[in-house]
C-alpha cells in the first residue's frame, strides 16, 4: 500500500528524466536555427510579405469579395495573349541564350591565347548580365532602331531590315535585345560547369579509343545536361520577368510585366485592379515552377561534379 | 607533325570564330549609342566624309547642369552604399552561422537565395503597392528601397560570399581564434571578414551595379533616382539620356573590371596547365 | 606483350625543359617505374607515351611499330589517372565497358569481359553504382579494370596511389603488381613514392630535372645508387666527409658500424638520441670531425648506448658513393 502512495512521484520522476535528454536535443535543435532569424525575417518583410500580398489582393471577384474570378480572368481573353506571347518569346531568348552562351562559354574556358581572355569574357558578362534596363534599351535603338546606326549600315547592303515583321518591340526585336544580357547569363553560369569537365575524362576518353565525338556524346555533353537545361530555365525566367529594357522599347502591353504595370499604374477600379494583381500572380507561379525544376537540375550537375 | 598542327588548327577555328563574332553583337549596340551621343549628327545625314565631325560631350555637360541630375545621382549614390552595407551585415553572419552551426541547412538556404527569381521585381513592386497604405511611413522615405534593392541582388551576393567561405577552412580558423581567447565578434572582424576580402569587395560591386541600374521598383514607387532621372530626361532630350546611360555603363564596367583583376590575383587552378596541354591535342 | 621505347626524346613547355635527352626501353612484359621528385620529367614521359603530348624531338615506338605522331585514341595503350577519371554519369560497368564500345565489339563479348575484369580487381558486385558511390580505393580499381579490358600492349599509371589512404595505398599497391604479373602487361609506372617503386617494379628509373640518373633493379639502385641525387633521393643517406680530405661520401645508416668503444673504430662522436623502432634502433651521433648529425641503424639489442655516451663509427668500405664538393 505504501507504494501506491509513493509511485505516482517515482513515476513522474521516471518520465522527467526520460524527457530530459529528448528536450535538451529539441533545444539545441532549436537554438541552431535560431541564429538564421535575422534573415528570416528579412525575407518575410521584404519578400514573402509582398508575394503574399500580390496573392491576397488576386482573389478577389469583380465585387471586390473573396473569389478567383480575377484569376481567371487573368489568362483569358487578351491576358492569355500576353501570357502566350511572352512564353512564345521568353522560350525562344533562353533557346537563343543557351546556344550562343554555351559556344562562348566554351570557346571562353577553352582559350589559351591570349590568357587575358577568359578574364574579359568573364568581367564583361557579369556587366552584361546585370546591365539595368534603360542603357540597354537605349544602345539597341540607336542600333537597330528605325534611324539607327546599324539599321543604315544594313540598308546600304540592301537589306531592309523593316521591310518584314521586324521591330524592335516584336519578338524578333526583343529576343535580339535580351540576348545581350541572356547570351552573358548563359556564361556566366556555364563557365564553372565548364570547368567542372576535367582533362583526365577527356584524356580517359582518347585513351580508351573514343573521338572527340565520342567524348561529347557520351560524357561531356550528358554531364553538361543539367548545367545546360538549368541555363535554359533561368534565361526563361529572366526574359519573362524582364520589365525595364521592354518599357523603353515598346508602350503597349504585349508581354505580361507591362500588362502589370498598365494595370497597377492609373486610374483603375477595384475589379481590374484585381486582374492586374493576377497577372502578377499567375507570373509568380510560372516563375515558381521554372525556378523549382532549375534548382533540382542544379543540385543534379553538384553532385556530379563533386565526385 | 604537319597534319596534326593543321587539324589542331582547324579546331581552333570555330571557337575563334565564336569570339569574334561575340565581340562585334556586345560591341555594336554600345558604339552606335555613343555615337548617337557624342555626335551632333542625324543617322540619315551621317556619310562617310562626315564621319569624324560634329563630336563633342556636351550633350552630357549639359545633362549635369539639369536640376534633378545631382539630386538623382547622389540619392542613387546613397542607396547604393546602404544596400552594401545592409547585404554585408545581413549575409556574412548568416553564411558564416549556417557553415558553422548548421551545415545540413545550406541547401534550404540556397534556394531562398533563388527565390528573387521567383518574385522579380515587377511582382514584387506591385505587393509593395498592396502594402503601402499599412506602411506609409516606412515606404514614403527614399531609402526604404534598400531592403529591396538587397532582395534584388541576393541571388549575386550570396553566392559570392558562400563561395568566399568555401574557399577558406573557416571551421578551423575560427576554432584557432577562439583557443587564443578571442570572442565571436572579434574573431568576426579579425578574422573571417579579412579572409572574405575579394567575395566582400564581389558582392559590393554586384550590389553597386543593381543599385545604379534597377527601374522598375523605382520608376513604380515614384522615387527619384538615377535610371529614372535617366529615362525622364531622355524624354526631352534623347542624346543627352542616352550619354547618362553610357556613363553609367562606364561606371559599372569599371568596377566589374576591378573585380575581376582582383579575384584574378587570388585564384589558383590546379587544372591550367594540363588545361593547356589537352587543348594543343585534342580540341 | 610487347616492348615500348622512347629513343632521345626531347620536350619543352615554354622556357623550361621537362625532358632533356630521354632514352627508355621497356622489355615485353616488365614494370618500370619513373621514380623522381615533382617536375622531374617522369610525367611529361608518361604522356608522351599515352599520345597527349607530342615531344619536339625523338621516337617513341610500341613493339616494331614508330608511334610518335599516332593520335592518343589509335595507340593500344591502358592508362590509370592519379584520380578522378572514372565518368562520372556512368555507372561502373559501363566505365569499364567503354573502351570495349568504341572498338565495336559485340555485346555478349562486352558483358562477360567486363564481369571478367570486375572480378580479377574484387569489384564483382559493384557493377551497377555510380563512382561517387565508391571510395578511392575502389575507383582506382575500376579505372584499373577499365584500362585492361581492351587489352592494351601497354599499362601506363600515372601515381595511381597518390590520392589515397595509406592503409589502401599498400593493398592497392601489391594487387596492381600481382594482377600485371598474371596478364604480363609491359607497365610503366610513374611514382614520387620510392617504398611504392622498390617493392614492385622490376626496374627503376630514377629522375631528376628532365633526366634519367640511373635505370636499374630496385637492389641496383638502393645498394649501388649511381650519383648522388639517386643516393639521397632514394632511402636515407648521411654526408660525411671523405677519407681524403676532399668532397663527401654519403652513406645508408646501415652501412656505417658503430662501437661503444671510443677508440675502436675511425670516427669519434656522441650520441644525441637513441630512437628504438622494433627491429632496428636509431642512433643518432655527432660527430667530431665536422659537428654533423649521423644516423646509424643497428639491430637492437646488439649495441647499449645512452644519450651522452661517447662512441666511434666507421663506414663499411665498397658501399655508398663520393660526392664531389
Amino acid at each position: 500500500m505504501a507504494f501506491t502512495h509513493t509511485s505516482p512521484k517515482k513515476d513522474e520522476g521516471v518520465v522527467a528524466t526520460a524527457a530530459a535528454p529528448l528536450l535538451f536535443s529539441v533545444l539545441r535543435r532549436v537554438s541552431a536555427w535560431s541564429g538564421l532569424i535575422p534573415f528570416f525575417l528579412f525575407l518575410i518583410l521584404f519578400l514573402f510579405i509582398p508575394a503574399i500580398s500580390v496573392f491576397s489582393q488576386a482573389l478577389h471577384d469583380a465585387d471586390g469579395s473573396f473569389g478567383f474570378s480575377a484569376m481567371r480572368e487573368a489568362i483569358s481573353g487578351q491576358n492569355l495573349d500576353a501570357f502566350i506571347f511572352s512564353l512564345k518569346f521568353s522560350a525562344g531568348a533562353a533557346f537563343v541564350g543557351v546556344v550562343f552562351g554555351g559556344f562562348l562559354a566554351y570557346a571562353a574556358a577553352t582559350a589559351t591565347r591570349p590568357r587575358w581572355l577568359r578574364n574579359i569574357v568573364s568581367s564583361f558578362s557579369g556587366v552584361a548580365a546585370n546591365m539595368g534596363g534603360l542603357p540597354l534599351a537605349f544602345a539597341f535603338l540607336s542600333l537597330l532602331g528605325r534611324q539607327g546606326l546599324g539599321t543604315k549600315i544594313l540598308n546600304a547592303f540592301g537589306w531592309d531590315l523593316y521591310a518584314g515583321d521586324f521591330k524592335l518591340g516584336e519578338v524578333s526585336g526583343l529576343i535580339t535585345v535580351y540576348s545581350y544580357f541572356n547570351i552573358p547569363l548563359m556564361v556566366l553560369v556555364t563557365l564553372p560547369a565548364i570547368d567542372g569537365l576535367k582533362s583526365s575524362w577527356r584524356e580517359a576518353c582518347a585513351n580508351l579509343g573514343g573521338s572527340a565525338w565520342t567524348y561529347w556524346r557520351r560524357v561531356g555533353l550528358p554531364i553538361l545536361a543539367p548545367s545546360l537545361l538549368g541555363g535554359f530555365l533561368l534565361l526563361f525566367a529572366n526574359s519573362f520577368s524582364a520589365y525595364a529594357t521592354a518599357r523603353q522599347l515598346t508602350d503597349n502591353s504585349k508581354i505580361v510585366p507591362l500588362r502589370i504595370s498598365f494595370f497597377l499604374g492609373g486610374d483603375i477600379s477595384i475589379g481590374e485592379d484585381a486582374v492586374g494583381y493576377s497577372l502578377a500572380a499567375w507570373m509568380i507561379i510560372l516563375m515558381g515552377i521554372s525556378m523549382a525544376a532549375y534548382w533540382l537540375l542544379r543540385r543534379r550537375a553538384e553532385r556530379w561534379s563533386n565526385s | 607533325m604537319k597534319q596534326s598542327r593543321s587539324q589542331r588548327a582547324l579546331g581552333r577555328l570555330l571557337p575563334t570564330l565564336v569570339l569574334i563574332a561575340s565581340a562585334i553583337f556586345f560591341a555594336f549596340p554600345l558604339l552606335a549609342m555613343a555615337r548617337f551621343a557624342f555626335q551632333n549628327l542625324q543617322v540619315i545625314d551621317l556619310g562617310w566624309n562626315n564621319l569624324f565631325e560634329k563630336w563633342s560631350f556636351s550633350s552630357i555637360t549639359a545633362s549635369f547642369s539639369d536640376d534633378f541630375f545631382a539630386e538623382a545621382l547622389t540619392l542613387s549614390l546613397k542607396l547604393a552604399v546602404g544596400t552594401a552595407l545592409f547585404t554585408l551585415g545581413l549575409l556574412i553572419p548568416t553564411a558564416v552561422w549556417v557553415h558553422l552551426r548548421l551545415p545540413k541547412a545550406r541547401v534550404f538556404v540556397e534556394f531562398l537565395t533563388i527565390l528573387p527569381y521567383v518574385i522579380p521585381a515587377i511582382a514584387l513592386v506591385a505587393g509593395i503597392v498592396v502594402v503601402k497604405p499599412h506602411a506609409r511611413w516606412f515606404l514614403n522615405s527614399d531609402y526604404s528601397l534598400i531592403p529591396f534593392y538587397v532582395v534584388l541582388a541576393l541571388p549575386f551576393t550570396y553566392r559570392s560570399i558562400d563561395t568566399g567561405l568555401r574557399a577558406i577552412d573557416l571551421k578551423v580558423l575560427v576554432e584557432a581564434s577562439r583557443s587564443l581567447g578571442s570572442t565571436w565578434i572579434a574573431t568576426l572582424f579579425r578574422v573571417v571578414i579579412p579572409n572574405l576580402r575579394a567575395a566582400i569587395i564581389s558582392s559590393t560591386f554586384l550590389t553597386v551595379a543593381v543599385v545604379l541600374g534597377e527601374y522598375t521598383i523605382s520608376d513604380v514607387l515614384l522615387k527619384r533616382t538615377f535610371p529614372s532621372f535617366m529615362a525622364q530626361y531622355r524624354q526631352s532630350d534623347p542624346r543627352g539620356g542616352y550619354a547618362l546611360a553610357i556613363l553609367a555603363l562606364l561606371g559599372t564596367t569599371l568596377l566589374f573590371v576591378a573585380i575581376g583583376v582582383l579575384s584574378k590575383s587570388r585564384s589558383t587552378r590546379p587544372q591550367q596547365v594540363s588545361r593547356s596541354q589537352e587543348n594543343e591535342i585534342l580540341v | 606483350m610487347t616492348s615500348l621505347s622512347f629513343t632521345g626524346i626531347r620536350k619543352t613547355f615554354g622556357t623550361t625543359v621537362a625532358l632533356e635527352s630521354f632514352d627508355l626501353a621497356l622489355q615485353p612484359g616488365e614494370l618500370v617505374s619513373l621514380l623522381g621528385p615533382s617536375g622531374c620529367g617522369k610525367t611529361t614521359a608518361l604522356r608522351i607515351a599515352a599520345g597527349f603530348e607530342i615531344p619536339d624531338t625523338g621516337v617513341v615506338s610500341l613493339g616494331e611499330s614508330v608511334i610518335t605522331d599516332t593520335p592518343a585514341h589509335r595507340r593500344n595503350m591502358g592508362m590509370v589517372f592519379q584520380s578522378y577519371s572514372l565518368f562520372p554519369n556512368l555507372t561502373v560497368a559501363q566505365n569499364v565497358d567503354f573502351g570495349l564500345r568504341n572498338r565495336k565489339v559485340e555485346k555478349a563479348k562486352r558483358n562477360s569481359r567486363v564481369g571478367e575484369m570486375l572480378e580479377l580487381v574484387q569489384l564483382g558486385e559493384l557493377g551497377k553504382r555510380y563512382p561517387h558511390q565508391l571510395s578511392g580505393g575502389q575507383q582506382q580499381r575500376v579505372a584499373l579494370a577499365r584500362a585492361l579490358a581492351v587489352q592494351p600492349e601497354v599499362l601506363l599509371l600515372d601515381e595511381p596511389l597518390s590520392a589515397l589512404d595509406a592503409k589502401v595505398r599498400s593493398t592497392l599497391r601489391d594487387e596492381i603488381r600481382r594482377i600485371q604479373t598474371e596478364l604480363k602487361t609491359t607497365t610503366l609506372f610513374v611514382t614520387h613514392d620510392q617504398d611504392e617503386a622498390l617493392a614492385i617494379s622490376d626496374r627503376i628509373g630514377v629522375m631528376s630535372n628532365g633526366r634519367l640518373e640511373q635505370l636499374g633493379t630496385p637492389e641496383d639502385v638502393y645498394l649501388r645508387p649511381a650519383s648522388p641525387f639517386v643516393a639521397r633521393f632514394v632511402g636515407s643517406i648521411n654526408e660525411l666527409p671523405n677519407s681524403n680530405g676532399v668532397g663527401k661520401i654519403l652513406m645508408r645508416p646501415e652501412d656505417i658500424t658503430i662501437s661503444e668503444n671510443e677508440n675502436e673504430l675511425t670516427m669519434r662522436g656522441t650520441v644525441t638520441r637513441v630512437t628504438f623502432q622494433g627491429p632496428v634502433t636509431i642512433i643518432s651521433v655527432r660527430v667530431d670531425i665536422n659537428d654533423q648529425l649521423v644516423n646509424v641503424h643497428a639491430a637492437s639489442g646488439s649495441i647499449h648506448v645512452q644519450v651522452g655516451d661517447r662512441v666511434s663509427l666507421a663506414v663499411t668500405p665498397g658501399r655508398g658513393i663520393v660526392e664531389a664538393a
